[in-house]
């Protein structure tokens, strides 16, 4: 009897570790292959998502049409509960295995794990998330479970997992240490050139801000350490939508009262904290549908079962008890975060930070931010790794949404790839030749730096990297006087604001790699109508009224 | 480590071949003359008009120009390691002139397999994303289709080597490439903004790291890391050559058909050719200059009697 039962305990956990692999494949699967587009595949968990498709189709009045299978979501989270968060969410899964194992060291106490009133605190900031997004804000990057677990895979834990690979392997290559005749490393080098050609991709990929990223997410796991599944209890907003949407689900959890000894063993054994008391006063908001309630329950008077009719009163089904006041508060609390992200000079758009450099396709600041939900994964595909999470160029509310960092990658000329990974098009996918037309800054010379200016030295680099096919970097002959009253004639670059689209390559390959001659900023960038300081030369584009 | 054919081993190489050689008459030409330090060989029939057609007299000049250098076999010994140098520099197609042309690379593997060689590697250590420029150039999938091993130079499997130059003492170099039996350098004739062209001797900034460093006094450093090579053979590819903009070029106007080769022994009355072509006089690069002065060739090439060749 116990047997029978404990096989769908197993089948939910193989069910969600199927889904954490899908995931991080999916994170894996993101990198560039020279002449492929990326699949929308690798989008999926994201399209799939309805707090994104909900924001963001508030705050941008926009999604991508595949982003609308969100709903699919709702209607089964209508008619089986929040199966998602029991079964599929990757950020569940860990959480889930993280209590398992917390539990191992420390049992549950009974009463640990029935209903809290806190738990209502992932509405609230669902209503302040919504409140804020009828008013432009969007802070998905902040609260939705995928986007913060794909940006902890993309930017801290495969870039860990790959410096480990790659200084492993350098050691032992260096090393080169040999067992009777036979080398290490000709087992080594090609388990290292497999996972630098078809695992990392990227060579020496690694982000700013990793560690802030990824203390956000050790401080959620080891939560499981005071209750299990915190986050998912008490913080989740995706997990509040879909609690909204699972409020009278077809699928129940029924009890049989008159055998029920009330042992509590159910209570003690459910991930989402969802009956009131021993066995009694089940929410269905709150249940993940883990079923390790019927599992548990030697009697077995515990189970599921559909009740198609939902205004029918048994199975019995408990709301959450959210209260007006409560709601209110969540209102006022949404507008004055906004209202306090959004009254910064930067907020005001009165000026604009030089190295908030975005890349190609970005739309203009404020668009881009009610879209943008910092995922990663355009900083996962970036071939040159040169995308990285902002942390205080964007502010507050653009916290690890994407910028170029020119002294770590460039912008490559015929790439596109950021904006075809993008699962809400905050950066648009651009074909080859639209992306050339592209400016996203413009590049200056620091000429109390740069080699032929201050050191007259030949060096000019940067203009042989420049991907222009005029080249946006020309070369003047200028002749210097160097010490001892010699005279010299050196190459001194200079920049043609015209041409340049502010790639960056110029600021890559500068010798110095400390403060680069070269330095490229978001001046003059095309999304920022008002952010174009430079008048272009020909006359016929200045219609100047004086 | 190499085996680079100095003059002294050349004449003996070629006693042994004119001792040996007696019974094959294809190889009558050996009893003749001594086989030559540099063939130029020009396409003078019609011009192609089609990518096919180009690529079969890219091959055809490529078979012509390397047997009237005496065979592939002068340099490849029967199971040598060889390694191709192309200039795989940029992320361009090969109608723009800013790689070595593909067809000439593959042409080349296959001559020294049919030489006997062990093993045949392709590689450079180009400007671009290295996927993107072995992809957009057409060598790395004409190598792999000739049967040449195509690699990737590992930013992080350089060693640090004494190269005991003038300027550069020391130089993070790629070691499987140096350690090759031969390596055969075969650049493309370009515009260059700085060294005003490149060529041979700049061909070979692509088995270093760290190079930005060398643009500050560009003709010691490339003398310093050519005389380190050891250049034993070079085809200059002038099939297409760049005028302008370069080392990376992209536009079509800028790149002018010449359908030529030059290859031979002498690095620098190589690269003097190549000035040449590119409409320079050799005297006038300071790379060739100082090549020359550093007593690693003549900047007078045709006091080396090139062998002529039309072809058409």
């Amino acid at each position: 009897m116990k047997r029978r039962i404990a096989v769908r305990r197993w089948v939910r956990r193989v069910v969600q570790l199927a889904f954490l692999a899908l995931f991080l494949g999916l994170v894996l699967a993101t990198r560039p292959v020279p002449g492929q587009l990326p699949s929308e595949w690798l989008k999926v968990f994201f399209f799939f998502d309805p707090l994104i498709l909900v924001l963001t189709g508030i705050a941008a009045w926009g999604v991508p049409t595949l982003a609308l299978l969100a709903i699919v979501t709702l209607v089964i989270t209508a008619v089986f509960g929040r199966v998602f968060c029991g079964w599929v969410c990757p950020l569940g899964t860990v959480h889930s295995v993280a209590g398992w194992a917390f539990d191992k060291v420390q049992k549950s106490k009974p009463g640990r794990d029935t209903w809290s009133p806190w738990q209502k605190t992932k509405y609230y900031i669902l209503v302040g998330a919504l409140v804020m997004a009828l008013f432009g804000g969007h802070w998905v990057t902040i609260f939705d479970p995928l986007v913060l677990f794909y940006r902890t895979v993309a930017t801290a834990l495969v870039p860990g997992g790959q410096w480990a690979v790659e200084t492993g392997a350098k050691a032992i290559y260096k090393t080169n240490p040999k067992i009777g005749s036979f080398a290490v490393t000709d087992v080594s080098e090609p388990a290292y050139r497999y996972f630098r050609d078809h695992v990392f991709v990227i060579p020496k990929q690694a982000f700013l801000g990793t560690g802030l990223i990824v203390l956000v997410f050790g401080v959620l796991v080891a939560a499981n350490a005071y209750r299990r599944r915190f986050w998912c209890r008490y913080l989740c907003p995706l997990g509040a939508m879909l609690g909204w949407a699972a409020k009278w689900p077809i699928l129940r959890r029924a009890v049989a009262a008159d055998q029920c000894n009330e042992c509590g063993l159910c209570t003690t054994a459910c991930h989402g904290a969802s009956a009131a008391g021993l066995g009694t006063g089940w929410k269905p908001s709150e249940c993940f549908v883990c079923l390790n309630c019927s599992t548990s329950c030697h009697r077995d008077t515990c189970s599921f079962t559909f009740q198609p009719l939902v205004w029918k009163k048994e199975p019995a089904v408990q709301p959450v008890g959210l209260t007006r006041r409560g709601v209110f508060w969540a209102s006022l609390g949404g507008l004055t975060s906004l209202a306090l992200l959004r009254a910064t000079p930067q907020g005001r758009a009165s000026v604009y930070h030089p190295r908030l450099i975005r890349p190609p396709g970005a739309r203009p600041e404020p668009e881009f931010l009610a879209r943008c939900t910092a995922c990663g994964m355009c900083m996962k595909i970036c071939p040159t790794g040169g995308l990285q999470p902002a942390i205080t160029e964007a502010g507050l509310e653009g916290i690890f949404t994407p910028h170029l960092v020119p002294l770590i990658g460039y912008c490559d000329y015929t790439c596109t790839l950021c904006g075809h990974v993008c699962p809400t098009e905050a950066i648009r996918p651009l074909l080859e030749e639209e992306k050339h037309q592209i400016k996203i800054g413009l590049a200056a010379f620091d000429t109390t730096r740069c080699i032929p200016y201050a050191y007259g030295r030949n060096c000019v680099v940067c203009e042989e990297h420049c991907p222009i096919p005029d080249k946006a970097i020309y070369c003047v002959p200028v002749e210097v006087e160097v010490r001892g009253g010699q005279k010299r004639v050196v190459e001194q670059p200079r920049v043609d604001p015209e041409k340049c689209i502010g790639c960056g390559v110029c600021e890559y390959v500068c010798p110095l790699d400390d403060a680069p001659g070269i330095r490229v900023f978001s001046t003059n960038e095309t999304r920022n109508d008002r952010h174009q300081p430079i008048l272009p030369e020909s006359e016929a584009e200045f219609n100047s009224p004086y | 480590m190499f085996s680079s054919a100095s003059r002294r081993d050349f004449l003996r190489y070629s006693a042994a071949a004119a001792g040996t050689m007696v019974v094959g008459n294809h190889f009558a030409w050996a009893l003749e003359a001594p086989a030559p330090k540099m063939v130029i060989t020009r396409w003078t029939g019609p011009m192609p008009q089609s990518p096919s057609e180009f690529q079969q007299a890219v091959v055809k000049l490529t078979e012509q120009t390397v047997q009237a250098m005496g065979g592939i076999s002068r340099f490849v010994k029967r199971g040598d390691v060889v390694w191709i140098k192309p200039n795989i520099g940029w992320d361009r197609t090969p109608e723009l002139g800013a790689n070595t042309n593909p067809d000439l690379v593959a042409a080349l593997v296959r001559l020294c397999y049919d030489a006997g060689a062990k093993k045949v590697k392709v590689g450079d250590n180009p400007c671009d994303l290295p996927a993107k420029a072995y992809a957009s150039s057409g060598i790395a999938d004409a190598a792999k289709q000739a049967g040449a091993e195509v690699i990737f130079l590992d930013r992080e499997r350089f060693r640090e080597t004494d190269i005991k130059g003038e300027r550069v003492k020391s130089i993070p170099v790629y070691p499987e490439l140096v350690e090759s039996d031969v390596v055969i350098n075969v650049p493309i004739a370009k515009h260059h903004v700085l060294a005003t062209v490149t060529l041979c001797m700049k061909n070979y900034m692509g088995v270093i790291e760290n190079r930005r460093l060398f643009h500050q006094d560009i003709p010691t450093c490339l003398a310093d890391i050519t005389r380190f090579m050891r250049p034993s053979f070079c085809i200059l590819d002038c099939t297409r050559i760049m005028l302008n903009h370069g080392p990376k070029g992209g536009n079509l106007e800028d790149v002018q058909v010449k359908l030529t080769l030059a290859a031979g022994t002498d690095i620098v009355a190589l690269d003097a050719f190549g000035a040449e072509i590119l409409g320079r006089k050799p005297d006038q690069i300071p790379s060739i200059v100082k090549g020359q002065q550093a007593g690693l060739g003549t900047m007078d090439y045709r006091s080396l009697q090139p062998k002529e060749i039309a072809l058409s």
